[in-house]
């Protein structure tokens, strides 16, 4: 496939510059229906960076959304009296900031870890830091957390939040192609399809998987800042949520394990599916979820870029004959 | 005491609120009046949530099908619920109260768990739409200057003051007391709200134990129970874990003056499964069947348990009653207010002074339930029943104190 | 003094119920290489049926083991067949969501048919305790410790002496050459799985005497035989014990000296560090390597 460099970025941008003429045209649930497929896709995407690319698939990103909320909240409410806009600096700074800590002090022994081995370790992860969060008073997770309102008067906070959330996706998305296309983007996708060779051809597998966890889990706690901000107070149950560690997994197995665009596909279409779809079930969703990925799972393993790339190849192969 | 004035205030009020319930014949000709919101019905909170959404139904279906709907400025209405299940989880219920908002809901019932309840309430208050709940307690809902939210029940923090109350006017009077509550928002606060008042009343507490929000066995906590006997012991935490904590007491041979549960013993599956050794236990009671309040909808809080049995057979709990009280509360605040306006109910909720079968529903200026009148009772089980002991003006039975040990009941 | 043996004694009785319900977890692991997170409902499913049958029959709660037991070794078979068996050769993420996406279906119809609310299970002897040594044992915990250590001990001879436990370790140490020598694979997978289910079942009972449960709790114990399971060491009803036991003592020492809100800290702490030390459990690992 021949494709300019910078096409697959303008395209990323041009994308989100589309969407976000949203709120001008969308009914208000629309636009919250908008700002959870950004949010999850741009969470999809940072999950993919290590879980797509070097195939280390997480299963407690959650914990990254945690410590960046309350990180963040737990300063900026003692920096309540800075204007809006600062505040959100600092709090992002922090969010990320204390993620990178985390991260980098996990990753060295945790990634020694394979496969599901290093799934579960992961979650365990999380639920430390849940655990932790929920009774350490100090951290004030089970009697929960304010976070002061961002949006400026003017503007209702959904079409705010919207265009937060949308930049901050449209960034992960440009880091994760950018990433895609180096040489350390190729190092991780070696890393998954035969890690022992990888090293033994002489690609830093450590470095680049360490490195990786960490832009990952940096990234996942500035969307889990945005996100505590948008919702205004959050308890651990909030932020630490097991169908959000489940999810990000699905996001990427229902667009296409360990492709750029994969994830977030799945988030869109799983998002639209259970918050359109399946909204307004009274109790009927656990169910349909749980037929979804069942279905999903026998049906579409490789996810929809799974489909397309099998319609493709078929189609070639239909064609092929004739030429 | 102040309370008991109140009381008594609220048994004049019944003598001049005898407001009988009026057929209608153009129940066809009703307008609909949408109450929109979300309930927990999967995941954790999905227990209380069903008792929630069970009481939304069975009051909007009586004032609908027996009463053939409800009178508001001359006009007829029929409730139209809609609701859906939240999952108990925040950003599904806020994505899902927009959907509503958008539909041109106007009015708003809360979910049960104050992380869901606050950002669903800080979008409808920012739609200048009211919400009226039972379900979130926390004390952040009520601090942030909202004015369009409204709970059935004082903020957590203020909880307890009848408990503490009670507590002080037993013979013997008890001098020590060590409280137990799990850690998640609703049990912590509560835990809080009982140091406080327990204190303030003159009791000694001995010790403060914390358990996770999800307790599998609490051996290691009564074993320090027994070695530093307080009293009285109070357990603040949801109704499986009292449930947890009975029976290992029970099993253990843990023997306590009283036994206070914030909740569990008003469940009558939790008075089953503990059989005769429930007899003597304390717990909260928002509301009780027994309660002596007048409705102007269904008469007495007698008669809507029977409605209620009617419709489900699923045995009847006090949030049942605070989630009807929701919709009676609505009712009566469009009809003080003579309009469906969400402006005008809202002024007229704020102004609120009803008596329904649940309880005198007043709110501070903050929406939350007034201290005295929404803070709830006292029960203790008495020969398999559930008496009222405290406030003296609902009072069923006298309180038992000291209560005997477990192997005197068996 | 006394203290300490008295939260030994709690920690191993506790122990006991969550080497139970956690062998099944195991077994489904160290054969098929599957993380079974519909698990916890399989336990649920053993809890409500016993609460069901013993309730119409009247009977103690213990004794419906034997029934709960076949019919979930006839659940697990044709769940394995029809389901499972056609994620288990692909990637073993596919697997896992797959157990997740039924196990909410099934709790979303256990929420329709026993309602969300707790059930708790009260067998006559619910409430006597006896005491040794001036320690203090509940009659309840005691006998479902008991039950097992006996269904732990069937299990571990099961595998060890009879002929369907013997394929079943032949395929889990070289699938292929089992298969080679004749064994339909597809079927002792299934076999496996009905075995692992039964067990479940069976731990659900004891856990209901016990405990009491609600659908949301399968989670709980999914993530319990997890924990277990790593700390013991995949596939061995012996690794199940000694993961199980070293949850009970550290969860209820912790509780002890602690802070009875932190046994869930120290144990993920434990897992984490274990999974780091030693990635196979403390055992070693009983099977074939795992992925």
């Amino acid at each position: 496939m021949k494709r300019s460099p910078a096409l697959v970025p303008l395209l990323i941008v041009a994308a989100a510059l589309v969407l976000a003429l949203g709120p001008f045209v969308l009914p208000p649930f629309y636009v919250r229906v908008g700002q959870l497929m950004v949010y999850s896709a741009g969470l999809a995407v940072a999950w993919a960076i290590l879980g797509g690319f070097a195939g280390y698939a997480s299963f407690g990103h959650a914990a990254f959304i945690g410590v960046g909320a309350f990180a963040a909240g737990l300063v900026e409410n003692q920096f309540s009296a800075l204007a809006p806009g600062l505040l959100l600096a600092l709090g992002l700074a922090v969010g990320g900031g204390a993620c990178a800590v985390l991260s980098a002090a996990v990753a060295y022994p945790i990634l020694r870890l394979r496969g599901t081995f290093f799934s579960i370790a992961m979650l365990g992860v999380c639920h430390v830091c849940a655990e932790v969060n929920n009774n350490v008073d100090f951290f004030q997770g089970s009697m929960g957390i304010n976070f002061p309102p961002l949006a400026p008067a003017s503007m209702d906070p959904a079409d705010f939040f919207f265009w937060l959330y949308l930049a901050a996706g449209t960034i992960v998305m440009l880091i994760a192609w950018l990433i895609w296309r180096s040489r350390f983007g190729a190092g991780l996708l070696s890393i998954r399809e035969d890690e022992d060779t990888a090293r033994m051809l002489g690609v830093p597998t450590e470095r680049y998987k360490r490195l990786a966890f960490v832009i990952s889990a940096v990234l996942t706690g500035l969307l889990g800042v945005i996100y505590a901000h948008a919702l205004g107070y959050i308890t651990t149950d909030s932020v630490y949520r097991d169908d959000t560690n489940l999810n990000l997994i699905v996001f990427s197995l229902l667009g296409g394990m360990g492709t750029l665009f994969g994830p977030v596909i799945g988030a869109f279409l799983l998002v639209f599916i259970t918050q359109v779809i399946l909204g307004r079930l009274l109790d009927f969703h656990l169910f349909a979820t749980g037929l979804l990925l069942v279905l999903l799972v026998l049906g579409a393993p490789g996810g929809v870029l799974g489909v397309v790339r099998g319609w493709r190849v078929r189609r070639r192969a239909a064609t092929a004959p004739a030429e | 005491m102040r309370r008991r004035d109140v009381l008594r205030g609220v048994a004049a009020a019944t003598a001049v609120f005898p407001a009988p319930a009026v057929r209608s014949a153009y129940a066809q000709t009703a307008k609909p009046l949408v109450i929109g919101g979300s309930v927990p019905l999967t995941g954790a909170a999905a227990e209380t949530g069903l008792n929630v959404n069970n009481g939304y139904i069975t009051a909007a279906s009586y004032l609908n099908d027996v009463l053939g709907g409800v009178e508001i400025a001359g006009e007829k209405y029929r409730i139209e619920l809609k609701l859906f299940d939240d999952a108990s989880d925040p950003a599904r219920a806020t994505t899902l109260i927009q959907r509503q908002l958008d539909d041109g809901t106007n009015f708003f019932l809360g979910s049960f768990g104050s992380n869901i309840v606050l950002p669903t309430a800080a979008i409808t208050e920012r739609a200048k739409k009211p919400m009226v709940q039972t379900g979130g307690g926390a004390d952040a809902i009520f601090t942030r200057g909202f004015k369009y939210v409204f709970g059935m029940f004082p903020r957590a923090t203020r909880q307890f003051a009848p408990a503490a109350a009670l507590f002080k006017s037993l013979k013997p009077a008890p001098q020590t007391y060590s409280v137990i509550y799990t850690n998640d928002a609703f049990s912590k606060t509560a835990g809080e709200g009982v140091r406080l008042a327990c204190d303030a009343a003159g009791l000694k507490r001995i010790e403060t134990y914390e358990l996770p929000a999800k307790v599998t066995d609490v051996s290691s906590v009564l074993a320090s129970v027994r070695s530093k006997t307080p009293d009285i012991l109070v357990c603040v935490m949801h109704d499986q874990d009292s449930l947890l904590i009975a029976r290992q007491m029970v099993a253990t041979n843990t023997n306590v003056k009283l036994l206070f549960q914030g909740l569990g013993p008003q469940l009558a599956s939790f008075r089953e499964a503990l059989g005769k050794y429930s007899e003597g236990l304390c717990c909260s009671t928002y509301w009780d069947e027994a309660v002596p309040y007048k409705d102007k909808f269904f008469g007495d809080a007698k008669k809507f348990a029977q409605y209620y049995r009617t419709k489900f057979t699923r045995p009847i709990a006090y949030h049942v009653a605070g989630a009807a009280a929701c919709i009676e509360t609505y009712v009566m605040a469009m009809q003080a207010a003579k309009s469906i306006k969400p402006e005008a109910v809202r002024d007229a909720l704020a102004k609120a002074d009803f008596e329904t079968m649940y309880a005198r529903i007043k709110f501070t200026p903050d929406g939350d339930g007034d201290a005295l009148l929404l803070g709830g009772m006292i029960g203790q089980v008495q020969k398999g029943k559930l008496e009222t002991i405290f406030p003296g003006e609902a009072r069923t039975a006298e309180p038992v104190y000291p209560t005997p040990t477990w192997d005197k009941k068996a | 003094m006394s203290l300490v043996v008295q939260t030994l004694a709690d920690g191993l009785v506790l122990g006991g119920i969550y080497a139970l319900a956690a062998v099944g977890f195991s077994l489904i692991f160290g054969v098929l290489h599957v993380i079974n997170l519909s698990h916890g409902i399989l336990v649920l499913i053993g809890a409500y049926l016993a609460l069901v049958t013993s309730q119409a029959l009247g009977v103690d709660p213990l004794l419906t083991i034997p029934a709960v037991m076949a019919v979930l070794f006839g659940a697990g078979y044709a769940y394995q067949r029809l389901l499972i068996q056609r994620a288990v050769d692909r990637s073993p993420l596919g697997s896992m969501l797959l157990t997740f996406g039924v196990a909410l279906m099934l709790q979303n119809i256990m929420i329709w048919v026993f309602s969300p609310d707790m059930k708790s299970i009260t067998p006559s002897y619910a409430f006597a305790s006896f005491s040794v040594a001036g320690i203090t044992f509940d009659a309840v915990r005691v006998s479902a410790l008991a039950a097992s250590l006996v269904l732990l001990l069937c299990l571990a001879l099961l595998l060890k002496f009879s002929p369907l436990g013997r394929v079943i370790r032949a395929t889990a140490q070289q699938t292929l050459a089992a298969q080679l020598c004749g064994v339909n694979v597809k079927h002792v997978y299934a076999l496996t799985f009905a075995v692992s289910a039964a067990f479940a079942g069976a731990a659900g009972i004891v856990i209901g005497v016990i405990l009491p449960f609600s659908p949301a709790d399968e989670a709980l114990w999914t993530m319990n035989a997890f924990v277990v399971v790593v700390l013991g060491g995949v596939g061995s009803p012996a690794g199940a014990l000694l993961g199980g036991l070293l949850l009970g003592i550290v969860n209820t020492l912790t509780a002890q000296y602690v802070g009875p809100s932190f046994p869930n800290v120290t144990m993920f702490l434990l897992l984490v560090l274990l999974l780091l030390v030693r990635p196979n459990g403390l055992l070693g690992n009983a099977f074939s390597a795992s992925r």
